[in-house]
């Protein structure tokens, strides 16, 4: 196939060659023009704050006056910075149940799917909850959990009695939180696994039938070494996703209770938007990005992601 | 050629679009006599557009435009305004603001302009000496008063047994809680009907709480606990303005709140988290059987339909005095402003008697100025809210002035969580030294 492209090129080039490389000789300058919009956008709106940032970490900064330089300054304030700590392991922590459960329920759900349903339809109904904005979510499910109004805890006291505050006491402020993250993302993971699964050849399966495979041998064994490469994906976006988590715990919980749900983001902005202090901000904003950049090459390291086994 | 040109020409007409975008949106402001005023109360938004009214008609050509955003993001919005530089031309402020404000150059100071025009400050009875800066400039005008009272259910204090004469005199101290404690201790009722005084109260299932949430994060604890502890003589800061430490290891501060902290383990009063509804909700549902709340928000209990509202004063401490705290927002001008006059004439307009007395008929807010609170007073009469629990507090001299401190968001953000953590019980009483160290570092600027 190549081949024969190659072939018509050079056909091309041999009988017009004085006429094409006139009518080409602007493409530079044409494609330079073609690519200015993006190249712009990706200065103004990506380059430059990104170099900003860096450089306002280094600095005293309270949006109202100048920026002062203070060197490390900021960066020894975040070593000693025991709220900084414990929301870089809150955010761990949610990010740990969120990234876990998460791509279980996913997996499973388009395993479910896959060996079940073709129907485009339940597969659509799947992805509904990704498709609300986090907002809604959030604040759906802050009235479903509500302690006093809430549904959730309407069954759950008819049931046992007792009712669950699940934002406002600190035991639950973030398993309720990962818990309506799972619920949100589960569905787009679920098809890009879905995706994965349906590119196995079935002849696969019908091996592992002949040599007598159960179901869940096939799963362990098959399904889930061939899907690797997709897992990976999914496990390094959920884990990105998570670890920048805001707009859920900003309507629900605020970080609260007693700093239970003080996520990096959430302190990051309050840092920024509430105390003005710009400069520390950036600084921790550095430090996160720093951490996902480590974490993100680390696990495509050690997933191999870019090698499937299926070749 | 033709080929070249076209996607030139496009970006050329994208750069337009986005450059005219930009611009579009400043220079609307340029050139008109437009005054811009912010507040975050909904309800004063409306109140003073009586004051707007009858000032464009005083000053033709003129248009006062009234903004309101809610206090959730007022203060971003107005940071935002401030950098942009379309921050409005006055506006609403909270103390807990004006330091990071003025030292920032953000505030215009109005002391020429109070001289130029000959503006009569004493006719101000509180709020003046809150919007005082350390450089020794006044900032603002004081834009009204609030205090804190008792709000009750009447039916169900009627039912307990309890006459307004004993809850317009409820005593109180910090061991044994006083006839208040008694009192909320009898108002609490279980799933069961069993009271909170009597044998088999279920603090697992109350139906009503004596009490409503006192245990708060608010760190000065303006409409929960401030009525209670400065009843013992402690003061939240060491000085009354710019203080360098806050007294929260004082054994009178922390024995209030292993008392409040006993209201709640007890299961007469909410746990933090409990309701996620508003306090005037808690009462009219029949939840909680007396709180405290503040002044703007007597015409809203007044009118809850269906339930009786009384309005008693705050409790008296073991010497047998009261003690409210007063806390003052201010009125503001920017010192962008590009109307500086005009600007000062609004607000100086804002700060007469005239629209204050107009405004605050609404009953939404109590005006500074005595004699506009007496025609407030006797405008809220008139719809059935008696509003002289708090006019008597400003006659009996039980109030006093809320601290201006500086440094507040970054007060706020430390202090709550470890209020919270205190009130959640995973925190002792030894929190409070090291809430009383930190405040010493905020205040100083170190955050």
């Amino acid at each position: 196939m190549a081949q024969v492209i190659e072939q018509g090129r050079g056909r091309a080039r041999g009988s017009t060659s004085g006429r094409a490389s006139a009518a080409h000789r602007h493409d530079g300058r044409l494609a330079l023009i073609l690519i200015t919009p993006a190249v712009v956008g990706f200065l103004v709106f990506f380059a430059y704050p990104t170099v900003r940032g860096i450089y306002l970490s280094f600095t005293d900064f309270h949006v109202l006056t100048p920026p002062k330089w203070v060197g490390l300054a900021n960066f020894r304030e975040l070593v000693g910075d025991d709220v900084f700590w414990h929301s870089l392991r809150v955010t761990l922590y949610f990010v740990l149940l969120s990234v876990v459960v998460g791509v279980l329920v996913s997996l499973v759900t388009a395993v479910v799917l896959h060996r079940l349903t073709r129907s485009t339809v339940i597969r659509a109904l799947i992805l509904l909850p990704f498709l609300i904005s986090g907002v809604v979510a959030a604040l759906v499910w802050s009235w479903m959990l509500d302690p006093q109004l809430g549904i959730v805890n309407v069954v759950l006291n008819k049931l046992t009695g007792h009712t669950v505050m699940f934002f406002g006491t600190s035991a639950w402020a973030i398993p309720s939180l990962a818990l309506i993250s799972v619920w949100k993302s589960m569905g787009y993971n679920a098809v890009l696994i879905f995706a994965g699964l349906q590119t196995i050849p079935a002849t696969v399966y019908e091996a592992g039938r002949i040599d007598g495979a159960s179901e869940f041998q096939m799963f362990r064994r098959l399904t889930v070494p061939l899907l690797r490469p997709i897992l990976v994906m999914v496990v390094i976006l959920s884990v990105i996703s998570s670890f920048q988590v805001f707009d859920i715990v900003q309507v629900t919980t605020k970080g609260g209770p007693a700093d239970a749900s003080n996520v990096l983001q959430m302190y990051i902005y309050d840092k920024a938007f509430s105390q003005f202090d710009f400069g520390y901000a950036a600084t921790m904003s550095l430090a996160l990005f720093v951490m996902l950049i480590a974490i993100t090459f680390t696990q495509m390291r050690l997933a191999r992601a870019n090698e499937s086994d299926l070749n | 050629m033709r080929i070249r040109t076209l996607p030139a020409l496009a970006v050329a007409v994208a750069l337009t679009a986005v450059v005219s975008g930009c611009a579009s949106s400043s220079s609307s402001a340029s050139g008109s006599k437009t005054i811009n005023w912010w507040t975050w109360d909904d309800k004063q938004a409306a109140a003073y557009q009586t004051c707007a009214t009858a000032f464009e008609k005083a000053n033709p050509g003129v248009t006062v435009k009234i903004s309101q955003y809610d206090v959730a993001d007022y203060f971003t919005k107005l940071t935002a305004g401030f950098v942009a530089g379309n921050a409005p031309d006055a506006f609403q402020n909270s103390v807990q603001f004006f330091q990071a404000y003025a030292s920032q150059h953000q505030l215009l100071a109005l002391d020429s302009d109070i001289a130029a025009s000959k503006f009569d400050m004493s006719k101000f009875s509180v709020g003046v000496d809150a919007w005082k800066f350390t450089d020794g400039k006044q900032y603002a005008l004081p834009l009204d008063w609030a205090a804190t009272g008792m709000y009750y259910n009447a039916t169900k204090l009627a039912q307990a047994g309890y006459t307004k004469q004993q809850v317009d005199s409820m005593t109180w101290n910090p061991t044994d809680g006083g006839t208040f404690g008694k009192m909320v201790a009898h108002l609490t009722v279980d799933d069961k009907g069993v009271r909170g005084d009597q044998p088999g109260f279920d603090k697992a299932h109350v139906k009503t709480y004596g009490f409503g949430a006192i245990a708060a994060k608010d760190f000065i604890g303006e409409s929960t606990w401030s009525s209670f502890v400065a009843t013992t003589g402690w003061t939240l800061g060491d000085k009354a303005t710019w203080p360098t430490v806050f007294n929260y290891d004082d054994p009178r501060f922390v024995q209030t709140m292993d008392w409040v902290r006993s209201l709640t383990d007890k299961g007469y009063a909410p746990k933090i988290g409990t309701f996620t509804t508003s306090d005037v909700d808690q009462l009219s549902s029949g939840k909680v059987a007396m709180e405290t709340g503040g002044s703007w928000e007597a015409s809203t209990f007044a009118k809850i339909p269906g339930v009786k509202v009384g309005i008693a004063p705050t409790v008296l401490g073991p010497d047998g005095k009261r003690a409210v705290m007063s806390n003052s927002n201010g009125n503001n001008i920017w010192a962008g402003t590009k109307n500086p006059d005009l600007a000062w004439k609004w607000v100086s307009y804002m700060g007469s008697e005239e629209c204050q007395s107009a405004a605050s008929t609404t009953g939404t807010f109590f005006p500074s100025i005595p004699a506009a609170m007496n025609s407030s007073a006797k405008a809220m009469a008139a719809q059935g809210v008696d509003l002289s629990v708090f006019t008597g507090m400003m006659t009996n001299k039980v109030l006093f002035a809320a601290t201006v401190y500086g440094n507040g968001a970054a007060m706020q953000d430390a202090m709550e969580p470890q209020f919270e953590a205190y009130f959640a019980g995973q925190k002792n009483d030894d929190v409070f030294a090291t809430m009383q160290s930190k405040s010493k570092s905020i205040l100083a600027g170190n955050n």
